[in-house]
C-alpha cells in the first residue's frame, strides 16, 4: 500500500517532515503568525508558478513569467501613482501581463520561434521596457486603499493573498481536470502529433498555455504592488527560478511527471517553508540559493526516476492482472 | 458485387519531377478488406495519403458514393467516414483508454444537470469506451490505464475502437502488424474480421503477405506508381503473393518455382 502511494506522495511526505523538523528545531517557526507569513509568501509564488504549469503542460517553457510580472507591476503602480482609477491600473497590469503572454504565443506558434529562446527574448524586452518606464526609480506611495485591500485585506479572517491563490488554483485545476480545452492542453503536450490528428488546434492550445502564463504574471504583478504599496523594475525577479523549481518539484507528486496544479500548490509551500524556517535557523542568505538549485536538479532527476519506477510497477501489476 | 464507398479514378501525385503515384484506378468496395500492397517506393503510402487526407492528389478524380470529393485535411476525411489508423497509432501514450478512445470529441456535461459549465463526462466516457472495446471483444477492465501500460495488440484496439466512435465507415490500416509478435498479430487479425463483421470497410496497407491472406477479401498491388494487380484474394497463397508483389505481374504466381518466394515483400 505505502509502496503504490510513494510515486505519488512521496514528496508530500518529504514536505511533512521538512514541517515537523523546523517545527521542532526552529524557534518560533510553529507559530500561527509565521504559519501565516509563509502562506502568503506561498500564495504570490504559486500563483506565478500556476502561469508557469499551465504553459508546460503544452510543453512550452515560460522563461518570461518574472520580468512580465515586474512589467506588468510598474505599469500598474505608474498609473496608480498618477491618479489613474485602481480598476484601469490592474487592467493594464493583467493587459501587460496577457498581452506578453500572447506575444510568446505568437512567437512560438506562428513565426516557429523555440519557447525557450522566444520568452528569453520577451523576458529581456520586459526588462528593458520596465527599466525604461521607471528610469531605475521605484514608485512608492500612500496608495487607494481600494487597490491595496486587493492584497491587504481579509475575508472570513483569511488574507486575501490566500483567497486569490486557493481561487486561482481551483480554476486552473478545473480547466486541466475537467475541461475540453484542459485535456487538448494536456494532450499536446504529452502527444503533440497525436492530438493534432484527432483534430486538436494544438497551436491555440499552445498559444492559450503561454497566454494564460502571461495573464499570472499580470495578477502577480497587481497583487506584489497592492501588498507592497510599490513597484519597482525587478520586483518579480526571485521568483523566476522559485516558480520553475515549484513546478519541477510539483511534477514529483500526485501526478508524477506531468505539470499538476496540486503538486505545484504544496511544492511552493514546500520552498517557501524551506526558505523561512532556514532563516529562522539562523542559516547564511546563500543557502537559500544553494538549497534551491539542489531541489531544481533533484526534482527533474527524481521525477522521471519516479516516473520509470511507477511504469515499471504498474505494468507489472496490469499483467500480472493487479 | 458490392457497389464502390470509394472510388480512385486516374489518380496521380507528383513531388516536383518525382511521380510517386501514376493514374491509379481503384473501387474500394463496401463491406470488404482491400489489401494495398508494394514494395517501399511503389507509391502505396503516397495513395494511402491522398485517400486519408493528409495530402491532395495531382491529378485524378475521388469519389465517395458517386460523388466527387476533396478532401483538404486528415479530420476533412474523417468528416467524410474515413478515418486512418497510423502505423505509430497516433495515440497519446500516457492518456488513458477512454481518453484516447474519445481524443478531439470528448462528451461533456452540465455539473448537477445545469446547461453551464460543460465539464468532462468522464464516467459517461468510461462507460462507452468499455462497450466499443467489448464490441471488439476485448474487454479491459480499466478505462483509466493510461495506454503506455498497454500490449501492441490492445493499443491496436484502442485505435480501432477509437475509429469506432467515430463512426468511420472506411479505416485504413497501415501496417498494423508491423511491429507485433505472433500473439498479438493474431488479436489484431481478429479485430479486423470483427470490424469487417460489423459491416465497416477495411483498406489494409500491409507488407506481410500471411496477413494480408489471412483477413483481405481483395488485393490490389502498387509497382512503380502503377496498380499493377487488383483481383479477389481467393486463390492466392502468401508466397505467389509475395511474388506477385516483387515483379507486379498477376500471373507471375503461376510460374513460381517450388521453394522459391517469401511469405513477406521487403
Amino acid at each position: 500500500m505505502l509502496l503504490r502511494l510513494l510515486p505519488r506522495f512521496g514528496t508530500v511526505f518529504a514536505g511533512l517532515l521538512l514541517l515537523l523538523f523546523f517545527a521542532a528545531f526552529a524557534e518560533n517557526f510553529a507559530s500561527l503568525g509565521n504559519l501565516a507569513v509563509i502562506l502568503k509568501e506561498t500564495s504570490f509564488l504559486a500563483i506565478i508558478a500556476i502561469g508557469f504549469a499551465l504553459a508546460l503542460t503544452t510543453a512550452e517553457l515560460d522563461l518570461s513569467v518574472a520580468d512580465v510580472a515586474s512589467l506588468a507591476a510598474v505599469t500598474t503602480g505608474a498609473l496608480i501613482q498618477g491618479g489613474s482609477a485602481p480598476a484601469v491600473a490592474v487592467l493594464a497590469g493583467l493587459g501587460v501581463g496577457l498581452g506578453a503572454g500572447l506575444l510568446n504565443g505568437f512567437a512560438v506558434t506562428v513565426l516557429k520561434v523555440p519557447s525557450l529562446i522566444a520568452t528569453l527574448g520577451t523576458a529581456a524586452i520586459a526588462k528593458g521596457l520596465g527599466f525604461m518606464l521607471t528610469q531605475g526609480v521605484a514608485f512608492v506611495g500612500r496608495w487607494p486603499r481600494d487597490f491595496t485591500g486587493l492584497a491587504r485585506g481579509s475575508l472570513l479572517g483569511v488574507s486575501n493573498l490566500i483567497w486569490w491563490m486557493a481561487g486561482i488554483a481551483f480554476l486552473a485545476w478545473l480547466l486541466l481536470k475537467w475541461t475540453r480545452t484542459g485535456l487538448h492542453m494536456v494532450a499536446t503536450g504529452e502527444a503533440d502529433e497525436a492530438a493534432r490528428l484527432a483534430g486538436i488546434r494544438t497551436g491555440r492550445m499552445k498559444r492559450l498555455g503561454l497566454a494564460l502564463a502571461g495573464l499570472m504574471a499580470g495578477i502577480l504583478a497587481v497583487l506584489m504592488a497592492a501588498s507592497l504599496s510599490s513597484a519597482a523594475p525587478g520586483m518579480a525577479g526571485d521568483h523566476f527560478l522559485y516558480a520553475i523549481a515549484a513546478v519541477l518539484l510539483g511534477m514529483t507528486m500526485i501526478e508524477p511527471g506531468r505539470p499538476n496544479i496540486p503538486g505545484t500548490l504544496v511544492a511552493a509551500f514546500m520552498l517557501k517553508t524551506l526558505g523561512n524556517g532556514l532563516v529562522l535557523l539562523g542559516a547564511p542568505y546563500y543557502a537559500q540559493d544553494i538549497a534551491l538549485g539542489v531541489i531544481i536538479i533533484g526534482s527533474v532527476a527524481l521525477s522521471s526516476t519516479v516516473m520509470r519506477r511507477a511504469a515499471f510497477t504498474k505494468k507489472l501489476n496490469f499483467r500480472m492482472g493487479g | 458485387m458490392s457497389e464502390p464507398l470509394l472510388s480512385l479514378h486516374g489518380i496521380g501525385k507528383s513531388y516536383g519531377a518525382v511521380e510517386a503515384v501514376r493514374g491509379v484506378d481503384l473501387d474500394i468496395r463496401a463491406g470488404e478488406v482491400l489489401a494495398l500492397c508494394g514494395d517501399n517506393g511503389a507509391g502505396k503510402s503516397s495513395l494511402v495519403k491522398i485517400i486519408a487526407g493528409a495530402q491532395p492528389q495531382t491529378t485524378g478524380t475521388l469519389r465517395l458514393r458517386g460523388a466527387a470529393v476533396t478532401f483538404h485535411s486528415p479530420q476533412d476525411a474523417l468528416r467524410h467516414g474515413i478515418a486512418t489508423i497510423y502505423q505509430d497509432l497516433a495515440l497519446a501514450p500516457r492518456l488513458s483508454i477512454a481518453q484516447n478512445i474519445f481524443l478531439g470529441s470528448e462528451l461533456t456535461h452540465g455539473p448537477f444537470g445545469l446547461p453551464f459549465p460543460r465539464l468532462l463526462d468522464k464516467r459517461g466516457m468510461m462507460a462507452a469506451a468499455r462497450e466499443f472495446l467489448q464490441r471488439l471483444n476485448l474487454p479491459l477492465a480499466d478505462m483509466a490505464t493510461p495506454v503506455e501500460r498497454l500490449s501492441g495488440g490492445q493499443r491496436q484496439a484502442v485505435a480501432i475502437a477509437r475509429a469506432l466512435r467515430w463512426q468511420a465507415e472506411l479505416i485504413i490500416m497501415d501496417e498494423p502488424t508491423a511491429a507485433l509478435g505472433v500473439k498479438e498479430t493474431a488479436e489484431v487479425l481478429g479485430l479486423i474480421r470483427r470490424l469487417n463483421a460489423e459491416g465497416k470497410t477495411v483498406l489494409l496497407v500491409s507488407h506481410n503477405m500471411a496477413d494480408v491472406c489471412a483477413v483481405a477479401t481483395r488485393v490490389a498491388i502498387m509497382k512503380a506508381g502503377r496498380k499493377a494487380v487488383d483481383r479477389p484474394i481467393a486463390g492466392l497463397d502468401p508466397d505467389t503473393l509475395a511474388h506477385m508483389v516483387m515483379t507486379g505481374q498477376e500471373n507471375a504466381g503461376q510460374h513460381l518455382p517450388a521453394g522459391r518466394g517469401s511469405m513477406t515483400a521487403l
